[in-house]
């Protein structure tokens, strides 16, 4: 297999290096001896998927603590692809070069709504039934997990489980219970894997609908089935396994650096974010376990950067200290720190001063919405002046170039807003000609905003192409030097928000689209939308039901059965104050909120940095 | 201390484009904590300059690059230090020290040695040879960058050899590249293909090493 490869297929290949395996750091396990063998698959292609922090800590985690075995594989580029099937090469695993039929477990990484044409494009390069149901004794098993899993009925029709939460926590013991069922029929090993913790299995629960086409009820058919799911959860990120020892891609991947994760969770309590409500709480690794652990990826990769990753990596109480402290250490050899997102307040420049001493490159700002109402709506909770205030420290200290991301679309939007961005723009811009000593430019992206499972905003309506496309074409009448405008494809964003908070109905559209060439949809020159159009034409789906619909608060919700921790009436109360533009303060600083994931999950808000001072 | 190095990137590598194989040199340097010399600036970087560029999907038997250290080292150490961190496949061979004065490698190789790995008869093959230096003009279709114009490649191909190998018999060309006249890999492949040889019959293409020719002598890069 890898002699043909390397001398027939990958000479007539683009970019032929993502598919040749044998970087450094790369885990051969030996595969007799390993017990359950399984791969994780990634739906993009290579360079994408090895910049996936989540796939690394998976990789060692099974590799080197335990004695199963985890190989990789990504979706192959369209030429590869087409090679592929015409020369009959199965999609195969980079370590062992084995097609992924050999595999006990074949795990998906669903880190994207639209990413689901990849999978089933993989599983049929596989060789493996699109289809759970179409699946025998023979076939692996096709597991799930990542942030989009935490609403997986738009998918279940593919998957036969689900890991909803900490992988790190669930995939070593769901992998030990693998091989204890091993030999059981395929509907008895499902109904065993459904007790582990985290694990959700939707061929074991029978779903009934009310005749205006929502959700009546989702029953388990068995009684030892849960009948809601919990998240798995790590307690003790500080004491979490985390790669010391990541694999060195050959390939300049879009994030080629050491990457540290120094927190999970975000307390900010922002109502449209998703990752906020579900990785609650706050988990923090101490200030000298991240130094450990930047030492040991640095000397067993030669990096020259280190990046500090999390949702919100100000927020992290030992920023300060780890900064300073991994500058002294590593700046003089040459190695560079990263700080992948900034707070807008001036403390992040001074911070970014600190660890960019001469280099400036752009500076990145999430304000989100235009004025101060509707940033209170989302619970944005940055001031006007601490925007201003940051811009001018950046301009000041030699920053030429601003990036602002911002949302259209959002819940009680109105033309105000959207003035208030194009103004708070022209009021950046004119600080910037203040203060900088060249002329500086200003780049706005605007997303479309779609509704999440999970969050306040479950039950809102998300805006139509058409009435997004108006907001575009509004917004895009407006034109200043140095200041650039970038939207998002709205339509792009309608189907993410169909399958956002879709129902196990999807599956036949999600199947059909990919039957009439969908592939790459987060890449914009694959995306076809009349691929999807003709598809919910053929299933029969009406979009609306999924997006425009003012959803009640009484309303079965096809998630509700995933316990992330927060709470639906904690969820329903946010909502509320987000229509009375009542901010909900950070429960670091202030008293608890009552998400009520710290009571239902036995865990609290772990803060190990020390430096809380800094905020 | 500036040295130049020469390794050998084996069959396994021969996907890495000249950057990837750039960053895989830095980043062994780093895990070897080899005592490189940062250039100053905002973006400080190893000082190390790669040669000519090894066209991806080829190996290399004899490549090089230059370094510059802050201080001294030994140089066997060196590349004991490198070969311990390089993956499978990547092999420092030996190093020297550069005068300060000596041209870079973009500068001085000005030579390339190809190797096709051929499945045919060494009899044939000597015909094509005999039929190739004899020829007065050799036309080509450029494959670089000036695309849809014809290039006579006979004045750049210096030398031919036949050797048996184990695949079958290996046709070697010594061959101009950077200025005045670049010769492509791929266009000689186009030439033995012109010659009558099929595609097919080309098992493996490779770079034996890099050259600087002078008055129609050839010298390692090492040497000068």
């Amino acid at each position: 297999m890898k002699d043909r490869l390397f001398r027939d297929i990958l000479p007539r290949v683009s970019k032929p290096i993502r598919y040749t395996g044998n970087e450094l750091n790369i885990i051969k396990k030996d595969w007799d001896s390993s017990r359950v063998k399984m791969v994780f698959a990634f739906p993009d292609v290579y360079e994408v998927g090895m910049s996936h922090i989540g796939g690394r800590i998976l990789y060692g985690v099974i590799n080197e603590t335990t004695d199963h075995l985890l190989e990789r594989s990504f979706a192959p580029w369209p030429d590869m692809e087409k090679l592929m099937r015409e020369e009959g090469i199965p999609l195969y695993a980079l370590e062992s070069y084995r097609p992924l039929t050999d595999f006990e477990v074949v795990g998906f990484s669903l880190q994207y709504e639209l990413s689901v044409t990849n999978i089933l494009n993989m599983l049929d390069l596989a060789g493996i039934p699109i289809f759970s149901r179409e699946r025998t004794d023979d076939d692996p098993l096709i597991l799930a997990g990542g942030p989009v899993a935490f609403n997986p009925e738009p998918f279940s029709d593919f998957f036969d489980l689900f890991m909803i939460g900490d992988g790190e926590e669930a995939l070593p013991e769901l992998l030990d219970e693998v091989e204890r069922v091993r030999d059981l029929p395929r509907q008895e090993k499902l109904l065993r894997l459904a007790r582990v913790e985290g694990i959700y299995v939707p061929s074991l629960y029978e779903v009934s609908y009310n005749s205006d086409g929502t959700l009546a009820a989702m029953e388990p058919l068995y009684p030892e089935v849960p009948r809601r799911v919990r998240k798995a959860i790590v307690a003790d990120l500080d004491e979490a396994f985390y790669p010391d020892n990541p694999i060195l891609p050959y390939m300049t991947v879009v994030h080629d650096r050491a990457v540290l994760e120094v927190m999970r969770g975000c307390q900010r309590g922002c109502r449209f974010c998703h990752a906020g409500m579900v990785y609650r709480p706050v988990r923090e690794k101490s200030v000298a376990t991240l130094q450990r652990q930047a030492r040991a990826q640095l000397e067993n990769t030669g990096y020259e950067e280190v990046s500090l990753a999390s949702l919100s990596t100000l927020d992290y109480t030992g920023v300060n200290q780890l900064v300073k402290g991994l500058v002294a250490e590593h700046g003089s050899k040459g190695v560079g720190v990263a700080l992948p997102s900034l707070r807008v307040d001036a403390f992040s420049i001074d911070l970014a001063n600190e660890v960019q001493k001469v280099r400036k490159t752009t500076l990145t700002l999430a304000p989100e919405a235009g004025t101060q109402r509707l940033r209170d709506v989302i619970n944005k909770n940055i001031t006007q002046e601490q925007l201003y205030d940051a811009v001018e420290a950046a301009f000041k200290s030699g920053w030429l170039a601003v990036k602002l991301y911002f949302m259209i679309g959002l819940p009680t939007e109105t033309e105000e807003d959207l003035d208030g961005i194009l103004q708070l723009l022209e009021e950046v811009k004119g600080i910037g000609n203040r203060y900088a000593r060249r002329p500086v430019e200003i780049r706005a992206s605007m997303a479309c905003f779609v509704p999440k499972a999970h969050t306040p905003f479950q039950w809102q309506p998300q805006d139509s192409i058409e009435k997004l496309q108006e907001k575009i074409s509004y917004m895009t009448r407006y034109r200043r030097r140095g200041i650039k405008l970038s939207f998002h494809d709205s339509r792009v964003s309608y189907l993410e928000g169909i399958i956002a908070r879709g129902d196990r109905r999807l599956g036949q559209m999600i199947y059909q689209a990919w039957k009439n060439g969908a592939v790459f949809d987060g890449w914009s020159e694959y995306f076809r939308f009349e691929h999807w159009q003709k598809a919910m034409e053929e299933s029969g789906l009406d979009p609306q039901f999924y997006v425009s619909r003012v959803r009640s608060f009484d309303e079965l919700l096809p998630w509700d059965f995933v316990d992330s921790g927060v709470t639906k009436d904690y969820l329903r109360k946010e909502n509320e104050k987000a229509m009375e533009g009542v901010p909900t303060l950070d429960c670091r600083r202030e008293d608890c909120t009552g998400c009520g994931v710290c009571p239902s999950f036995e865990v609290e808000i772990d803060l190990r940095g020390g430096d809380e001072s800094a905020h | 201390m500036r040295i130049r190095a020469e390794y050998r990137i084996g069959p396994e590598l021969r996907f890495l484009s000249n950057l990837e194989t750039m960053h895989m040199m830095e980043r062994a340097l780093r895990r070897a904590r080899i005592p490189f010399a940062l250039s100053e600036g905002f973006n400080p970087h190893i000082r190390l300059s790669m040669g000519t560029v090894l066209p991806v999907g080829l190996w290399g038997e004899k490549e090089y690059f230059d370094l510059e250290l802050d201080g001294k080292m030994d140089l066997e150490e060196l590349c004991q230090d490198l070969n311990r961190v390089l993956p499978e496949g990547a092999h420092i061979i030996q190093a020297r020290e550069l005068a300060v004065t000596t041209p870079s490698l973009m500068k001085a190789v000005n030579c390339a040695a190809y190797g096709f790995i051929l499945q045919m008869m060494q009899q044939d093959i000597a015909t094509i040879c005999q039929n190739i230096l004899k020829a007065d003009e050799l036309l080509i279709p450029s494959r670089g960058k000036k695309k849809g114009v014809d290039k006579d490649l006979r004045k750049g191909i210096y030398k031919i050899d036949t050797q048996v190998a184990e695949a079958g018999v290996c046709l070697m060309f010594w061959v101009g590249t950077g200025e005045p006249l670049n010769i492509r890999y791929d266009e000689l492949t186009d030439l033995l293909q012109q010659q009558g040889i099929p595609t097919q019959a080309i098992v493996d293409v490779f770079r034996e090493g890099n050259y600087i020719r002078i008055n129609g002598g050839l010298y390692s890069p090492l040497e000068r």
